[in-house]
């Protein structure tokens, strides 16, 4: 052994992390996915396409309800425009707005471009595994600008698929929860098909917000055209 | 008998009465002043505050101010209208519909608060239309026009005409973008708010926002400003327990709590220079009496009481005094009065005072009768009190000491 153990333990934190991004975006991937959004007044859905390319572009559409059809998103590494057909233009996500919710969620547009780069802005140490599931603590890594304090990953052996992810602020309180269900044959793979938000905070303590998986195709050649400025609004149609 | 005396020995010794005089009229007049000041600046800050935006009173949902989400909305504000239309004491009573958005023009695109306002009687209750620079303020029926604050539209790089994107969330949480024209453009002074703030008639932006009848909340001006927090609580129990009703007290606490502050620090201050004062009038009194004592041993001798001696004694420091007050109060008040109509102006000092959210610099004075007779009236007794052991000290010698004190 060339490394004590605690190391190799670190290391092998770092290397489930990587394993569970990799499950979860492909090299490439292209979703149908509904979600649910239910607060204390009302429950409603919105379905979208979304195409993306490892944890680093992606591209969504929103195709219900009819009257956000052709909405657009475009995320490339740490940078979010969107597209509104209303008002014809792109827009370019502020780094103020970025913590603000997107479309009413319990996402913030935060989440859409951070939550895949989890291996490279926090450091990973396995807290507890059992037989079936690996608890991962990440910290974040000093220099990275995140907004959380602590993540606590539950991975479930042997698949290494996420199974919920708590999100602690840096006061160490206990912000949300998210939560990946109902691992189904999807595409090539084993994929959890229904992600379940659970703010804990006292403002939206009881909303959820639910991602229902509908189809997915996995490691698919896509056209480098969607990410790009122009294809916000020539696949808004 | 006593009264004649002590005139007559105030005149005799010249120096000491005028000295004394001078030494308690200028503190009387700092005092005075110093009060008046701080009264007028705290109220002039707190006006400025509350009349930019925030309102005398608020009426929101009742956990609205906690967590001011979608879901704590005023969804009946037609109701909140009805229940408070003949509630005594409101002058005007307007709702807003407050969103937090984001702005679009060119390639710029900034996050923003987009509020809907009934442009008639916001005009009344906060200072949006007397901040108008350019174009014209909102009416009633304007649809998507919107009055800009002077910062977000330089950070917009737009102008009155041009267009304006917004996206944000409906009540519904649903999407919602539109394009505006500005119309008109704000700037209260205010940076915070003139770089955030933007309006629009709130029947448009209802529309566009699915919140027709909705309300993030109600503000009221008092018919009496200085009932706020009676009013407010008048407002709270007519609605119930589902709203709550916020006077300035409450809504704006961080400022109300730096005027506290401010008001202990400044009487400390006077505190200390009023036991200078004191000792110095001690010290001074008792030199004067004790250069005197000669004078009084020989009263005494030829049969004056010790009680008499003391009541002329006492006689000659609260007239002193008395004249002292009334001169200082007379220059104190004027001051104050002369500075309530031309406020002191800390030109320079813009900055400073925006990081306290103040969008000003002049400070008028106060000038309130009552306040100046109270601060009177304490240095009178202050000024009588300094002189009461010097007395006594001197009463004490026995005739043949005294006179052949040196």
């Amino acid at each position: 052994m060339v490394f004590p153990p605690r190391l190799a333990r670190a290391d092998e934190a770092a290397e489930i992390i990587k394993k569970v991004e990799d499950n979860l975006n492909g090299r490439s991937a292209v979703l149908k996915i509904a979600m649910i959004i239910k607060t204390s007044r009302a429950t409603r859905t919105m379905k979208m396409e979304s195409f993306s390319v490892g944890s680093e572009k992606s591209f969504i559409k929103i195709t219900y309800p009819g009257k956000d059809y052709g909405i657009t998103f475009l995320k490339i590494n740490d940078a979010m425009w969107q597209y509104v057909p209303r008002i014809e233009k792109i827009i370019k996500i502020p780094a103020s707005m970025m913590l603000q919710s997107w479309m009413g969620t319990d996402f913030s547009n935060d989440d859409l471009v951070r939550e895949s780069s989890i291996s490279r802005d926090y450091t990973a140490k396995i807290l507890s595994q059992s037989d079936t599931a690996y608890e991962i603590e990440l910290l974040p890594q000093p220099e990275a600008a995140v907004v959380w304090g602590k993540l606590v990953m539950g991975v479930a052996k042997p698949e290494l698929l996420p199974q919920s992810v708590r999100y602690y602020d840096e006061e160490g309180v206990l912000v949300r929860i998210l939560e990946y269900t109902e691992v189904k044959r999807l595409g090539d793979r084993l994929y959890p098909s229904r992600w379940v938000m659970l703010p804990q905070d006292k403002e939206k303590y009881g909303n959820q917000t639910i991602i229902e998986i509908t189809e997915a195709t996995f490691d698919v050649e896509i056209d480098e055209e969607y990410f790009s400025k122009r294809a916000l609004q020539r696949f808004s149609e | 008998m006593f009264f004649k005396i002590a005139v007559r020995n105030i005149r005799a010794y010249k120096k000491r009465s005028i000295i004394t005089v001078i030494l308690l009229a200028c503190t009387t007049a700092l005092l005075v002043f110093a009060t008046a000041y701080m009264d007028g600046s705290h109220e002039r800050m707190i006006r400025s505050s509350v009349e930019i935006y925030p309102g005398y009173v608020q009426i929101t949902h009742r956990d609205f101010r906690d967590s001011p989400s979608l879901e704590n909305l005023i969804f009946d504000a037609g109701q909140v209208t009805a229940a408070l239309a003949d509630l005594p004491g409101i002058a005007v009573l307007t709702p807003r519909y407050e969103s937090f958005v984001l702005f679009a023009a060119g390639n710029k695109a900034v996050g923003g608060m987009l509020t809907g306002i009934d442009p008639a009687k916001e005009g009344r209750v906060s200072r949006l239309w007397e901040s108008r620079k350019q174009g014209e303020y909102l009416e009633e029926t304007d649809s998507a026009l919107v009055y800009m604050g002077s910062e977000l539209a330089r950070r917009l790089k737009v102008g009155v005409n041009d267009e304006v994107a917004f996206v944000g969330t409906g009540a519904d949480y649903s999407f919602s973008a539109d394009t505006l024209r500005v119309k008109g453009i704000f700037r209260t002074g205010l940076f915070d708010f003139d770089n955030r703030a933007a309006f629009v008639a709130k029947s448009y932006l209802d529309r566009v926002m699915g919140a027709e009848n909705y309300a993030t909340h109600f503000i009221v001006l008092p018919a009496r400003p200085e009932e706020a927090a009676e009013l407010a609580a008048a407002i709270g129990e007519r609605l119930g327990p589902e709203y709550e009703a916020a006077s300035w007290r409450q809504t704006m606490a961080g400022l109300v709590q730096a005027m506290r502050v401010d008001t202990i620090f400044g009487y400390i201050t006077l505190g200390i220079i009023f036991i200078v004062i004191f000792f110095v009038v001690m010290i001074y009194t008792m030199l004067a009496v004790s250069a005197r004592l000669r004078e009084i041993g020989i009263l005494r001798a030829v049969g004056t009481e010790p009680g008499q001696v003391w009541r002329m004694l006492v006689m000659e420091s609260v007239l002193l005094a008395l004249v002292s007050v009334v001169a200082g109060g007379l220059i104190g008040g004027s001051l104050a009065y002369y500075f309530k109509l031309h406020p002191i102006v800390f030109s320079g000092f813009e900055e400073q005072f925006k990081q306290y959210g103040l969008a000003m610099t002049d400070m008028p004075t106060a000038f309130a009768p009552l306040v100046i007779v109270r601060d009177m009236a304490l240095m009178f007794v202050l000024s009588v009190a300094a002189t009461l052991y010097p007395i006594h000290k001197v009463n004490g010698y026995r005739p043949i000491e005294a006179m052949h004190h040196v």
